[in-house]
Formats: structure tokens, sequence, C-alpha cells
């Protein structure tokens, strides 16, 4: 049952899985976030389950452009869902 | 499969506006260029409008550089915990207002051209006997598998590389080896994509090369000097010490002190 409720989160981190074994293969290490913003997808869905990870790791990739001054930023200190 | 579906339905006002774009640069619109040649043109318009974020990107690769040696010394001070060795350096990156120079979002902004260029090249909006070859070699809607796309698959493999190299800031030796593996790992796929999207992907790969070398020029180098020093000694040290080794071999091997020899030997093999 549990493991049924996780069902959609799981989609969420083959995406994840994908995305890094494809594309993220060529821009690798190459975030200014520390963990990764994958790595930050993959434990804010496991946490948070896949609406929630979702819009979480949606807000970080935001938050990772040219203009932001990263640093480190876990999934699970997080303000949005509290 | 199913999951994507909907992604795409998301990439379709892209997916419009670059079959726009490219029917106006098309021998039926306005610019009147060659199927082929307009997807070159569409390409150096994308990279055009990124060339802001890259001067910014540049800036901060600068300012990176100016504090290299500090990096340095953080690195080696959490050789053995990597994790804490990242978290010290974002610390020291906030400390001193450095704004790393690479981050996702430009990276993943790539992926839906990617995607959209791909629906795009697949209901191609050329009419009937419209002439889709390139330099009279690849044809556009042509899988690159088919003729000579393998040429262009193999002249792409080599952009993806050099791009790879002027994109890289870190120097660390696994990820070299990485960049050089990964644009070979990617034929198979590739060359089953149609020429015109090989075609964008190299001439993209190409603008980040020449980027590259006119940023290289532009470049002031104040930084680069403080980055070498920094680098260079230990080379020098590390250069000489086994050239000199088997130099003294047959020096030494003259007055008469071979024992020193084979310690220097016995040395070297423990610290290996």
């Amino acid at each position: 049952m549990r493991l049924a409720l996780r069902a959609p989160a799981f989609v969420g981190m083959g995406l994840v899985h994908a995305w890094r074994w494809s594309f993220g293969l060529l821009s690798r290490g190459s975030c200014k976030y520390h963990p990764t913003c994958s790595q930050y997808a993959l434990d804010a869905l496991k946490d948070y389950g896949l609406v929630r990870g979702s819009i979480l790791a949606g807000w970080r990739l935001l938050r990772c452009n040219p203009w932001s001054r990263g640093g480190v930023d876990y999934a699970r200190d997080q303000r949005l869902f509290r | 499969m199913m999951m994507l579906l909907p992604l795409a339905h998301i990439l379709t006002p892209l997916e419009n506006l670059l079959r726009d774009v490219l029917r106006w640069l098309g021998p039926h619109g306005t610019i009147g260029l060659p199927w082929a040649w307009s997807i070159v043109a569409l390409t150096v318009i994308v990279r055009l409008l990124l060339v802001p974020l890259t001067v910014k990107q540049i800036h901060s690769m600068q300012n990176l550089q100016r504090h290299a040696p500090q990096m340095k010394e953080i690195q080696k001070k959490y050789k053995t915990d990597k994790k804490r060795q990242q978290e010290e350096l974002m610390k020291f990156y906030r400390e001193n207002n450095i704004n790393p120079a690479s981050s996702c979002l430009p990276l993943l902004a790539q992926f839906p051209v990617f995607i959209s260029l791909y629906l795009v090249l697949k209901h191609f909006p050329h009419l009937p006997g419209d002439n889709l070859e390139w330099l009279g070699l690849w044809n556009i809607t042509d899988k690159a598998s088919q003729g000579w796309g393998p040429v262009l698959v193999a002249v792409y493999a080599l952009s993806q590389l050099a791009s790879s190299y002027f994109m890289s800031a870190t120097a660390e030796k696994s990820q070299r080896i990485m960049l050089l593996i990964l644009p070979i790992a990617f034929i198979p796929f590739i060359i089953n994509f149609k020429v015109g999207l090989v075609l964008y992907w190299m001439t993209t790969n190409l603008w980040t090369v020449g980027q590259g070398l006119v940023t290289r020029r532009l470049m002031p180098r104040p930084a680069a000097p403080e980055k070498r020093s920094s680098r260079t000694p230990p080379k020098e040290v590390a250069a000489p010490a086994p050239a000199l080794a088997p130099e003294p071999a047959p020096a030494a091997a003259a007055p008469g002190q071979p024992r020193k020899v084979k310690r220097k030997k016995q040395n070297r093999g423990a610290r290996r």
C-alpha cells in the first residue's frame, strides 16, 4: 500500500535519472548549489512525493540561474511545505 | 512514455515558434535561405539571444580564477571528505561574493529547444520539390545513418568534444575522461536522429568553440598567471623528480655508489 502511494514519486525519480544519464552527462558537476539540482530533485521527490517534490525541484531549478548566488541547500531545509 | 506526452504538449508553443522562425528564414519566407542553412541561422539566432548570459558567465569565471588559489587550499584541506569539501567551497563562494559560472537552468533550457526542433523536423514545413540538401551531401530530413550521414555525425562528435573542452571550468581528471568518452558514447543515439537535428547540435557546438576562442582572446589576463602559478609549481617539482632520478643513475654509477640508486628506486616503488 505504502509502495503504491509512493509510485508517482518513483516515476518522477525515474525522469530525473533519465536526465542524468542523457543530457545531464554533458553538464556534470556544473551546478552552483550543493547538492546539485538533480540530487535535490531526487531528495525532494523521495521526501515529499511527486507533486510537492516536483514543485520544490522546479523552484530550485529556477533559482539555479546565472543571477543567483548558489550555496548549500538541502531539500530537507525547505520552508515551502511544513 | 505516457509521462512524456504532456511534456510534448507543454512544448507545443515553442515548437510552433521554432517552425515559424524556420519558415521566416526558409526559401518561402522573408529571408529566403535554403532549408538547411535556415536551421544553421536558427541556431545562430538562439545562441545570439544567449550571449548576454554568456557574458555574465565569463565574468563569474574570471572571478573564480581570481580566487583559484584559496579554493585549491580548501579542496586540499577536505580532500578525504568530498561532501564537506563541496559545502566549504559553497560557503567560500558566498563569503567572497563569487557567483559560480555554471548553473542548471540555462543548460536545462537547451533541452526543450532540442526536443521542439526534433518535433519540428518530424513534420518539416517544406513543400514538395524544395531543396532539402546541405552542401549537396546531406538531406536534412534523412536519418543521420544514411549516405554521408555518419561523416556528419563524426564531425558532430568532434565539435562536441571541442565545445565540452571550452565549457568545462574544472580540470578534474575523471571529468576530462568523461568529456572524451561521452561524444563517442552518444554516437549510437545521434545516428538515429535526423540530419537537421545533428546540424543544429553541431552548429551550436561550433558556436561554443568560437565563443570560447574569442573570449580567451578578449579576456583580460590578470587572473590567468595567478592560476598558472598555483598550478605549475607542483608540476615543476613533480616533473624533474622522475626526470632526475634516472639521470643520476648512470652518473652515479661511475663514482661507484650503486646503493643510493637502489634505495631511490625502492622508495619510488613504495610511494607508488
